[in-house]
Formats: C-alpha cells, structure tokens, sequence
C-alpha cells in the first residue's frame, strides 16, 4: 500500500470523522469515561506497566505532619506526594517528605526483634520472636507493677502526637499507672511555648502571612524548618511574591530565610530580646501602639486598671531600652530599630515571628515574652495578618478503661529541683543527667521511642555513659526502624513500624486558622516483622492482663475515634470518607480571629466565683479544688476551671490560661514571674557565659537544614545524597584572625570537650561566631546516614543499586559533643545557642 | 515560528489519529450495518481509501446492499468468530510474552490490557460482553486516548499531553504493535473479500506507522516543554 503515508492517513482521519460524527446508530462503545490524565490522584507506572495505586496518608518526617499522598505499586511504595486536597499543604510537598519511600526500604533498617548478647554496647545480637520480646517485656513491667512500683518503668519518647499519643500515653501507660514519662520539646522549642502560656496562655502561634503586610522575624528559620513548615513557607512566599510583602529577617546566620528576606540583619547571638524591647520601646514612646488592645492586656499589678495607666507602666518600663542601648548589645544600629519599629507598627496588620534563634538561650524567655508585647501594643494579636492563636481539629477518641489507677512517677521529666521556674514542657536534656544523679530515683526499665536520647541532647558523651551503665538502668528497651546511637545501648530492640506503614488520626495546626481533620493510613504492610508501637502496647495490655478495650489494633482505635468524631463534629463525614480522601474540613467554616472578645454569658458563671485579686472567674469544682478559698493563683490546677476574665463590667472569654494560673489577660506583667523573683515585664537578662567571654572565644550557634529531620533521616538516602557533612561557618575575619581558611580542619572546643570538623568560611555569618548544624555526624544510621551497615538482622540488603551510586564519604562532624545540657532558668529550653568555644586549627 | 507552526497543527493530528481509531473500532467490533456501509460507499470516503491504495473491488461499491450486508456478516464470523477455526481478535492469542503465558483466552496480556485502560481512567461497560483485550476495545481505547491528547494540547496542558503521549506510547508498544500487525497479516492471507483484507492492510500499516510516528510526538511535546521546565 504505497499510499499509506502521514498524508492520506490524515485525509483518512478527516473523512473517518465525518463517518463518525454522521452515524449516530454506528456507537458502539465498549469503554465508558474518558482517559484521565492524573497528576495528584492516580497514576501509571510507565517503566514497570503497573497500576499505582494512590492512598491518602500524612508524612510524619517532620511534626509539621503535612496531608500526603502514597502511590503503591504491586504491594511497594514507589511514590510520596502532597494530598492536593490539603487546605494546609495546597499540595506541596517538601523533599523530607518526598524521601519517604527511603524511610521504608533503606537496608539497613531493622525488620524483627532482637535481643542483646554479651555486654551492654558491645553490638553483638541475636533474633528473638516477637512473642518471646513482649512476654519478656511484659513479664519486667508487671512485676514492676504488681510490686507497687509501675514508676520504675520509664517511658522517654521524641515524637508522639494525635492518636498514638493518646493511645500510648493516655491510655496505655495511664492505665499501667506510670507517670514517669518525657517527651523531647525542651530541646525543640518549648521555651516558647512556655513564654506563651505566661502570657496568651494556651501555646502554639500561628503566622497569618495569607493576610499580613509586613513580617518582623527573630531567629525564625521558616523557609528551611518550621513546625508548620510546608503550610506556612509557601504562604510567606506567596505574600512576598503575590503582594509584596516585606520580610526583615534577624539572625545571626543568613540563613535561606534571611536570603529570601527583604533584609537580612546580622544580629549577635542571644541579643534579640535587646532590639525587641527597643523597638517596643520606640513604639511605645512615639505613641504608635493601638490603645483598643490594651483592655486585654495586664501590664502592672493591678488587674483593674485603665488602659492609659498601662500605657504609662510599658512607657516606663521600656524607657530604659533606647535603640542606642540596644546598639552597644546588639550590633544593630539604633536608626535601623528606630526605622523598624515605625514599619512594623504602621503597617497594620503587622507579624512577628520568633523561634530557637532567638528562643533556646537562657534569656529565650523574655525574648519570646517581649515578641508577645510587640504584637499585642500594636494590636497585632489573633488578627487577620497578625499573630493567631493556633487552630488545629478537635477529635475524639476511646480513652480506655475509666478506673484508672493513680500514675505514680518518679521526678525526672521536669529538671533538677529549683533549678527550673516553670518547667510546664519539661526539662528533657536532664533525665539522663537525673538518672546518673540518682537522687529522684531510677527507673528499672527505661523505654525509648521515636528518640535517639545519646545524640539528640547535649553533652552526648554524657549520656551515652549513662545509657550503658546496666547498674543505673537494668534494663533498656527502644522501638525503632534504625540502628542508632542509643539503639544500640539498648538490651531489646522492637522493630517499630514507619510512618507509612500505620494508622493514626492527625491534628497539627492550620495555616489559615481552619481546622483540618486528617488521617495516616498504612499505605503497605510494615515489612519483615516490624509492627507499630501503638499495636504492641494492645497486645503487651493484654499480656499483663489490663485489656485496654479500644479495640485490637491501632486501626481500630483510629477507626472508633472516626466514629466518636462524626457524633461529635457537625458534618464530620466518617471513616470512609477520610479513608478515600485523607482530609476533611468543615467547608462552612470561617477562619477563627479575635475569640479573646468573645463575652461571658451570665448563665455560664453561674458555677463559677470571681477571685478579686486576679479578676478571674473560675469553677472550683471544675478545678477540683479543695480549698477554693485560697483563691485562683494559689489554688494548684486552677486553670482548669477557668471560665472568663472580668474586665470593666464584663466578663470575657479572653486570652484562658493553660498549664499555669496567669489571669486572663494577655500578661505582659506576670505576678507568676515575679513569684518565682524573675522581672514581671519582659527584660533583658544578658547571657552569664557571653558576658564573661575572652576576646579569642567564638559564639557556637547550631541550625537546621532544609532536607533533614533531627536525627531521623540520614539513613534515607535521597536527603543523604543533598546533605551529608556539616562544616562550621565562619566569618573571614573570625577565620582569618585564627589563621584558618576555607576547609581547613579545625578544633572546636567547649568547657565539656572537643570536636574535630572542617571550617567553611563565608560571609553569611557574623564575625565572633561559629555555626555547625546538626543531623550528620552520626556513629550509626546505616550506610548512608554514617557508612556504617547495622549489625542486626532482616536489614543489610546490598542489593540497592544505589548503594553503587554513592559517591559521598564525609559524614559530618555533630556538635552536641561539646555543647552541654544546660536549660533557660524560667522555661526549661535547652540552651543551644549560648556555648562559648575557642576554635584553632587542627 | 516554524516550531509553532508545527505545534499548531498537531491538535488536528491528534484528533484525526483518533478519528482512525474510531472507525477502526467500529469495522473490528462487529459486522458492517446498512448505516456504516452507507458511509463506506461514500464517494468521498471510497476516494480517501484509494488514496490510500486501499482497493474495494466494483461489486463492494455497486452490489445490492442487503446481498454486500450478508457477505460482510458471513466473512466476519469466518474470520474473527468461528465456530471453526479463525482468527481471534483478541492480544492473548497473539501476543507472545515471552513466558508463555499467552495462545489463549484471559492470559497476561489480557489482564494488563484490562488494567491499564482502567487505571486510565475508563471503565468496560456492563452491556459490553466481550473480552477485555480484544482488539476493537484496543484501538477504542486508543480512540479516547487521541481525543484527550488533543484536549491537552488545545487547553495548552503541556504536562498533561506529555503524560498523554507517554501513556499511548507504552500502549502501542506493548500491545497494539505486538500483535496487531501479526493478527493483520494473517487476516490478509486469509480474507476472502477485499473489504476486511484492506481493511486489514490499513490496520497494519497505521499501528506501524503510529510506533514510529508517537516518538516524534513525544519529542516534540518535550521541546515545547523544556523552556517551561
């Protein structure tokens, strides 16, 4: 047929169309619908001819917990993305997230329960059968308790949120009766959480950047690390992109955060506070405060008074804190504060965003307070474009049995005694310290989950000493998927189940002050025999004979809170629904601002009492207070039965304390503080080390990156491949004042010892410094993460191809060696900003 | 300007290729009705067919209508339906996979057909009662894919057209070229009657030149992409 070229065929198909489009009786179809080009919700594997199949879930790398999307292919994930669906994400993902299939099958990872052989450390192991682990475990933990001491065992986690907390923690160790339980926020950011519910009470800002004009940010690395990072980074880009919204960023690091600033600021380290309470200051002084706001906000000992006599304590208070004095602190010009403090107070709505740069130091306290004082005399408070209270869904979920038993608990979690104000986070860096110490007990049986406690606090080697020692822990048990620093101090290793391969109900804050109800669905089976923890706690229940009843696996625990939620919530749409579409949100709600103005009805308070000395209305009953006649702040708990404040003739909702008895007033004036014999308003404490510093001393400062989560995620190889050794930033004249130049091997040294790394010299640092990141560094974490393989079974498969690709042998150098565990008198917060070093070649 | 000249016109490639693939489907689904020979026997039809070299012999173009109908219906279940031997237009038959999974009804062809058109998308209709792979259902599915392609490029969706081509691309190469042109040649070979040997050489000679020709496609598409990128 010669004439079947492109020509005829396409005369061919013209006159084929006319033919179809005439003969109406000529349909035949035998395929209905049309071919759907899926980009978020389905796909096709071109390379294997394989259906993926697409499940809804939510990442976990980082506490974010962004809404995802997991495509899985013959039974293997091949694939994470965004859920598009996602009010939070706007379907972006970030490349933490995108490595999750890393997190499942890198070859390292543990795949059964192992047991160890010979001494504690040694590293050398034998399999066990689940059965024969949690009979064992079991067997340790009931004797504990039927001895009357469930205190002795200890359980210590990094990350536990939404429903495996509460089905871990709540239920599980709650009806086993151990109250000795830390989490990990000290050493993330509860210091400004603290410094929050001194103040707006319940903690948890979030930054209205959909709706801001202007953002004022200190130490805040929210382009790279964020615990909202993916919902709020986008929308910070959008603001400046759409609408160009001017960013001023403070630090002392140009980070990617102060490059995509509109001014980036080199600031000292831990001087933040000096220039937020100067630029207060000269908006106080220039009279560009919003007077409306201040009938929500305490600002001297008397609760009851006016808005002008607390415009003039602030005007005084603040009087000693001129741009020129900050100057000399700072490093920052006095015009520089005085022309930002005019910005931020004119461009209305206004943000001011915080985090560990300005926070984890010993005076990260009052720095975060003084950030709070910004925003509320400018009125910048749960505003559209201001800073907002956090709104995340309210689920409800099986509790467990309802006799539970009284949670004994050794003192561990909350610091040393008296050396901690108010420690309502914890003091997590300590409870090692604490256990060497011995003097509040040790714990017979020390759990760890979702935590590497050896690498992730300070003074590393410290801890390590500690963990190893069977004589101060008899016995030490982790769930993990990976051979880590403390894992491997561990006597039984529980081969825990990833993220994307269990069940949980979700509930991190929303950017837009919706709530979003999502969920984590297992995408795969978890492979070898590695189960999640929420699992095995129903089963070790019930080895110990104190069934739980919320149903057999977690699965179903998520799946009965589904149930609970929809009678709860109105049009909450069920299990089914969430298991097809990962995320729901009320499509009627409106973004919640301003519910501090919300009034008090009469016929609410008519349970409650007016405690004049703070202006609080409280339930005594609610509290269940013995002596409600001691009054509201002396009464232990009494938050709980908070109801409103009284302001004027009016009782509002206002700004409810939680974890401490604050009035409800947005406190700028703390009679909590001045207890504790710490300056009611926000002030500036110099750092006691930085002001004792030699002249050849360096600052070291420690920051995230972008592609890493803590110390989670060097085994998964793509964010080892982008991020893989750690150099210390240092400013050219710094390096050149010591001799060193770029990639130099240099000595690091602090008063609790000496690392050895590599300098980078660069000018995105300030002189006096010296910056080291984290995540590398690592003793273990498999190949790829330390380019050490796991001596455990199931893992070491060298059959990834990868394994060939890697060209990488540098693993980074971690600085919490030398950075020792030292905690904000007030809050508890790890001090990792104020370690002083000498830094020499090596 | 040339680049785009040529961008331009491939909308109506798409729609054409898909046109192809229609009427194809309907000459491989069952036998000719009186309404589809009428079209045939269009004269501006039968001249495009010429062009083509396809040659229908004077009694196809002349005979009585009902006499042509019965003919066509009796070389059809010759060829295509049995009862004796024939040739069945189904992939699993044809296509040898290599493991030998194949020379029979419902093989591994037929369950990967199955599941790519619906992972596509599209689902078999339940008045539909034929098998999944045969081969009318192929090239209808290629008929949908063609339409969506022009649809993309009409809406300037260049990721979705990307996706578009790739997808038909795997299709032709795992499946329709296959087998189709080895189904084709036996049809050939054995036709009685001009209309389904031609047919048949039509067929075979547009999957072959729809293998060459989806590359070029593809490329093209990923030029157009590349500065977006």
């Amino acid at each position: 047929m010669a004439g079947l070229n492109r020509r005829n065929f396409m005369k061919f198909g013209i006159a084929s169309g006319a033919l179809l489009a005439a003969g109406e009786g000529l349909k035949s179809q035998a395929l209905a619908g049309t071919v759907k080009l899926q980009m978020g919700g389905k796909d096709f594997n071109f390379k294997t001819g394989t259906e993926r199949k697409a499940i809804p879930t939510a990442c976990w790398s980082c506490v974010t917990r962004c809404a995802a999307m997991g495509f899985v292919e013959d039974g293997r994930l091949v694939k994470m993305e965004s859920n598009p669906e996602s009010i939070r994400t706007l379907g972006k993902m970030c490349s933490k997230g995108q490595s999750g299939p890393n997190d499942v099958y890198f070859p390292d990872r543990i795949l059964y329960p192992m047991k160890r052989v010979g001494k504690r450390g040694e590293g050398k192991w034998k399999r066990i059968t689940w059965d024969t682990a949690l009979t064992e475990l079991s067997g340790r933990m009931k004797k504990l308790r039927d001895n009357g001491h469930p205190e002795k065992f200890m359980f210590h986690y990094g990350r536990m949120k939404a429903s495996s907390s509460k089905l871990i923690k709540s239920v599980f160790l709650a009806n086993y009766g151990t109250g000795t339980i830390s989490g990990h926020t000290s050493i993330c950011e509860g210091g400004k959480w603290v410094a929050q519910e001194l103040t707006w009470g319940k903690h948890y800002d979030n930054w209205d950047f959909d709706k801001t004009k202007f953002v004022l940010n200190f130490g805040s690395n929210i382009q790279e690390a964020h615990t909202n990072h993916i919902p709020t980074s986008q929308r910070l880009i959008r603001a400046k992109v759409e609408r160009g919204v001017r960013t001023v960023t403070f630090d002392v690091r140009y980070s990617n955060t102060a490059a995509k600033s509109d001014e980036w600021i080199p600031i000292k380290p831990g001087t933040d506070g000096a220039v937020v309470l100067a630029i207060c200051n000269v908006i106080m002084k220039n009279n560009l405060y919003d007077k409306s706001f201040f009938k929500f906000i305490r600002a001297t000992e008397n609760v009851n008074a006016s808005a002008d006599e607390k415009i003039s304590a602030l005007k005084s208070h603040l009087s000693k804190y001129t741009p020129k004095w900050a100057e000399k602190i700072t490093g920052v010009s006095a015009s520089k504060i005085e022309s930002t403090a005019k910005e931020f107070a004119k461009a209305k709505p206004a943000v001011v965003i915080s985090y560990r740069g300005a926070v984890a130091h010993y005076n990260g306290n009052d720095t975060e307070r003084g950030c709070q004082m910004l925003a509320a005399i400018t009125g910048n408070i749960d505003n559209p474009g201001g800073r907002c209270r956090g709104i995340g869904p309210h689920w409800k979920y099986p509790k467990g049995p309802k006799d539970k038993p009284k949670a004994k608990k050794l003192k561990l979690a909350h610091g040393f005694p008296g050396t901690v104000a108010y420690p309502n986070h914890g003091v997590c860096q300590q409870v090692l310290p604490m256990i060497k110490d011995g003097k509040a007990g040790r714990p017979e049986i020390y759990m760890w989950y979702c935590h590497n406690p050896v690498y992730v606090n300070g003074d590393n080697q410290g801890n390590r000493e500690v963990l190893k020692d069977e004589k101060m822990i008899p016995f030490t048990v982790t769930s993990n998927i990976v051979y880590d620093e403390s894992s491997k101090l561990a006597d039984m290793i529980l081969p825990d189940a990833t993220y994307l391969e269990r069940w949980d109900w979700e509930d991190m804050v929303s950017p837009n002050q919706v709530p979003e109800y999502y969920i984590r669905q297992a995408l795969i089976k978890p492979l070898g025999e590695a189960r999640d923890l929420g699992d095995v706690v129903i089963e070790l229940a019930e080895k110990m004979g104190m069934p739980l009843g919320v149903g057999s696996t977690k699965e179903e625990y998520v799946k009965k809170s589904h149930e609970m939620t929809a009678k709860a919530v109105k049009g909450f749409p069920g299990f089914d629904y969430m298991k097809k579409h990962g995320v729901w949100h009320d499509p009627n709600a409106k973004p919640k601002y301003y519910s501090h103005k919300k009034e008090i009805k009469a016929d609410k308070l008519k349970d409650a009492i007016l405690d004049e000395a703070t202006g609080v209305y409280w339930n005594p009953k609610k509290a269940h207070a013995k002596n409600p006649e001691k009054g509201y702040a002396e009464t232990k708990k009494a938050y709980k039965g908070y109801v409103g404040q009284k302001i004027g003739e009016k009782v509002y909702k206002s700004f409810p304390p939680d974890k401490v008895n604050k009035s409800g007033y947005l406190e700028l004036y703390s009679a909590l503080l001045k207890k504790k014999g710490f300056a009611p308003l926000p002030t500036y404490y110099p750092i006691p080390e930085h002001e004792k510093m030699k002249p050849d001393e360096l600052h070291l400062t420690t920051y995230k990156v972008a592609v890493h989560v803590h110390s989670r995620s060097t085994h998964r190889k793509w964010l080892s491949e982008i991020y893989h050794d750690n150099p210390g930033w240092m400013n050219p004249k710094t390096a050149a004042d010591r001799g060193i130049k770029d990639g130099d091997k240099i000595k690091v040294k602090s008063p609790i010892g000496e690392i050895v790394t590599n300098a980078r010299v660069t000018e995105k640092i300030v002189p006096g410094v010296i910056a080291i990141s984290y995540h590398v560094g690592r003793e273990e974490s498999g190949r790829y993460g330390s380019g050490r393989k796991s001596p455990v079974a199931g893992g070491a498969n060298d059959n990834d191809p990868d394994l060939k690709n890697k060209f990488w042998d540098t693993y980074g150098m971690h600085p919490n060696w030398i950075i020792p565990n030292s905690d904000d008198p007030i809050n508890g917060q790890q001090r990792w900003m104020d370690t002083v070093v000498t830094v020499t070649r090596a | 300007m040339e680049k785009n000249k040529k961008t331009k016109d491939i909308p109506e490639t798409a729609r054409q290729r898909s046109n192809i693939y229609g009427l194809l489907t309907l000459i491989y689904r069952a036998e000719v009705t009186k309404e589809l020979l009428k079209h045939i026997r269009d004269p501006e039809f039968l001249s495009v067919l010429s062009d083509m070299g396809a040659k229908l012999e004077d009694d196809f173009l002349t005979g009585p209508e009902d006499e042509l109908i019965e003919d066509l219906a009796v070389e059809y279940a010759r060829l295509f339906l049995g009862p004796a031997k024939h040739i069945s237009p189904h992939e699993s038959i044809h296509h040898d996979t290599g493991d030998g999974d194949w020379g029979q009804f419902w093989g591994k062809s037929t369950v990967e057909v199955k599941k790519f058109i619906e992972t596509a998308g599209l689902e078999y209709k339940s008045e539909y009662t034929g098998l999944p792979d045969h081969i009318s259902v192929e090239l209808e599915f290629m008929q949908e894919a063609a339409r969506r392609e022009a649809q993309a490029r009409e809406e300037n969706d260049s990721e979705g057209l990307l996706y578009c081509l790739k997808m038909e691309k795997k299709f032709i190469d795992e499946h329709l070229a296959k087998w189709i042109p080895i189904f084709c040649d036996i049809v050939i070979s054995q036709a009685e009657l001009p209309f389904y040997r031609e047919m048949a050489e039509v067929t075979k000679h547009f999957i072959e030149f729809e293998k060459d020709e989806i590359n070029k496609y593809i490329s093209e598409a990923g030029t157009v992409l590349s500065p977006d990128r």
